[in-house]
């Protein structure tokens, strides 16, 4: 189920599912629902589209990381609904660059996990 | 339910340790036993927290601290949960304790691992989050707090400064204690000239990477009485849970692990955040401080950045907040943390904090969570 989801991530979509019982939404890698707790699912693709919900620019960073700092690490709204996705963000510097409610996308993933970009 | 006494406590300095990590929590075990006044073979069962042991080449450490304490045959339990690895331990001592399954236990905790140095630390601690999204995206733990700040900071109209102000505090405090791993009084401008770690939080907004051990011996009450007048009961235990990412949260100004913890250890406690004469809070950040103070109800949600402000949390405040210096002064050796922070309360409310004694204090509380508060306990102490 994680390799459908980073595929999908790779097509800047985000795979969720949706619970047939409550029909709450949940990142793909949920397996029982939060709300109330049903087990069964059914895909839905979401555009990889949203606004930053809260982020930070990392100047020390972890292992494996040290050649794209600073970097951001974004919480990002997902357009349309009551959910967020999180990821890198590079090329950021200042908060000037990206205050709270900026546009961004998921744009792929690899070795830094999900990738955002700006809008 | 058999009624808990901690019976004794204590503890190593915090900071750059030179002896192992075996050594450093015998030590601290060894000061329990004493502090309490009883022989080793007297406690029934062990209860060892730490997460990094394999930094230190020693792991399992439960039988191995049994062993050299003279007491290799009975139980001991080897636990990990993070930077609240040691509230989360004491919370199974006490349930066994309180379950009548035991009169008497060890719970220790510890952390060896300056000599690793700051990437393989900043490294290994990002596992603690939920990887796939926020280690493995290069989310820093600093990060992920910086993330909370973001959030508070747009949210609230606090500033820069006012996160300074609880370093500022957590330091003063600090000085006062003489196993405090960073004993300098420090500014506001001090703090907003450190390097940035991941903004907006600075250097001197996060709690250092620390060795230590802390230990307490945890017993019924009529075990207490038999042994001596100076112990304390506690009175109330929580704990609770949240989602493991910040994006499976609604609110990035809230750890809601901390409320449910918080709600069942007054329930059980039968008082109110407002019967709180102290309380040594989890702040690996300044932001977290503040956020802890709304969270276990003693401010209301936006309104603890004032508290710190205008000197209310400060010792011998309103209520005082860290006397230990906390996670930011006193050091954070993420196994022994939780533990530590239970060797203050029994410090403070027995009458050995010395410089730092908190005034008529009679109820203590302790709150300890594991990363961004995926896990987290709450502690209620009164004196006897």
């Amino acid at each position: 189920m994680k390799q459908e989801f980073i595929d999908t991530i790779k097509s800047g979509k985000i795979l969720v599912k949706k619970c047939t019982k409550c029909e709450s939404l949940h990142l793909a890698t949920v397996y029982f629902c939060q709300k109330c707790g049903n087990k069964g699912f059914e895909n839905k693709i979401l555009e990889g589209t949203g606004t930053v919900a809260t982020y930070t620019i990392i100047t020390v960073s972890p292992a494996g990381f040290e050649q794209y700092t600073p970097y951001a690490w974004v919480v990002m709204k997902i357009d349309g609904y009551d959910l967020r996705i999180s990821g890198f963000l590079g090329g950021i510097s200042s908060p000037a660059q990206l205050p709270i409610g900026s546009k961004v996308k998921i744009v792929g993933y690899d070795d830094r996990g999900i990738i955002l970009e700006k809008q | 339910m058999e009624k808990v006494c901690v019976l004794g406590a204590g503890s190593t300095k915090y900071g750059k340790l030179e002896d192992s990590i075996t050594d450093i929590t015998i030590q601290a075990s060894v000061g329990a036993i004493e502090s309490a006044g009883i022989e080793s073979k007297e406690i029934q069962a062990g209860y060892i927290s730490n997460v990094f042991g394999i930094a230190d080449k020693q792991v399992h450490l439960g039988p191995v601290i049994m062993s050299n304490l003279g007491i290799s045959e009975r139980p001991s339990l080897s636990i990990e949960s993070a930077c609240g690895s040691g509230s989360v331990s004491f919370r199974e001592a006490f349930a066994n304790v309180a379950a009548g399954f035991y009169d008497a236990v060890l719970v220790a905790g510890v952390e060896k691992v300056t000599h690793t140095g700051t990437e393989w630390t900043t490294t290994y601690f990002s596992y603690c989050s939920d990887f796939f999204y926020e280690g493995g995206a290069g989310a820093s733990f600093p990060g992920l707090f910086a993330s909370m700040a973001r959030a508070y900071l747009t949210e609230f109209k606090a500033t820069e400064e006012d996160l300074a102000l609880v370093a500022v505090k957590n330091h003063q405090n600090g000085f006062l204690n003489p196993k405090a791993h960073l004993r300098k009084k420090i500014t506001v401008d001090d703090v907003m000239k450190s390097a940035v770690v991941a903004s907006p939080l600075k250097l001197y907004d996060c709690c250092p990477f620390s060795d230590g051990a802390s230990a307490v011996i945890l017993c019924s009450e009529k075990f207490a009485k038999a042994h001596s007048k100076n112990y304390i009961e506690v009175i109330g235990s929580g704990r609770g849970g949240s989602p493991a990412t910040l994006q499976g949260r609604d609110q990035m100004t809230t750890i809601p692990s901390t409320k449910i913890a918080a709600e069942a250890a007054y329930k059980m406690a039968g008082v109110t955040p407002k019967d709180i004469d102290f309380a040594e809070v989890h702040d690996c950040f300044t932001i977290a401080e503040i956020v802890d103070t709304e969270d276990l109800g003693f401010y209301a949600k936006g309104h603890g950045v004032e508290a710190v402000r205008e000197g209310r949390t400060a010792l011998n405040g309103e209520i005082s907040i860290n006397p230990s210096g906390g996670l930011k002064a006193k050091g954070h050796p993420i196994g022994a943390t939780g533990v530590g922070q239970v060797v203050e309360v029994f410090e403070q409310l027995t009458g050995k904090a010395g410089e730092r004694t908190v005034r008529d204090a009679r109820i203590g509380l302790t709150h300890n969570f594991g990363a961004t508060g995926a896990s987290c306990a709450v502690h209620i102490f009164k004196s006897v």
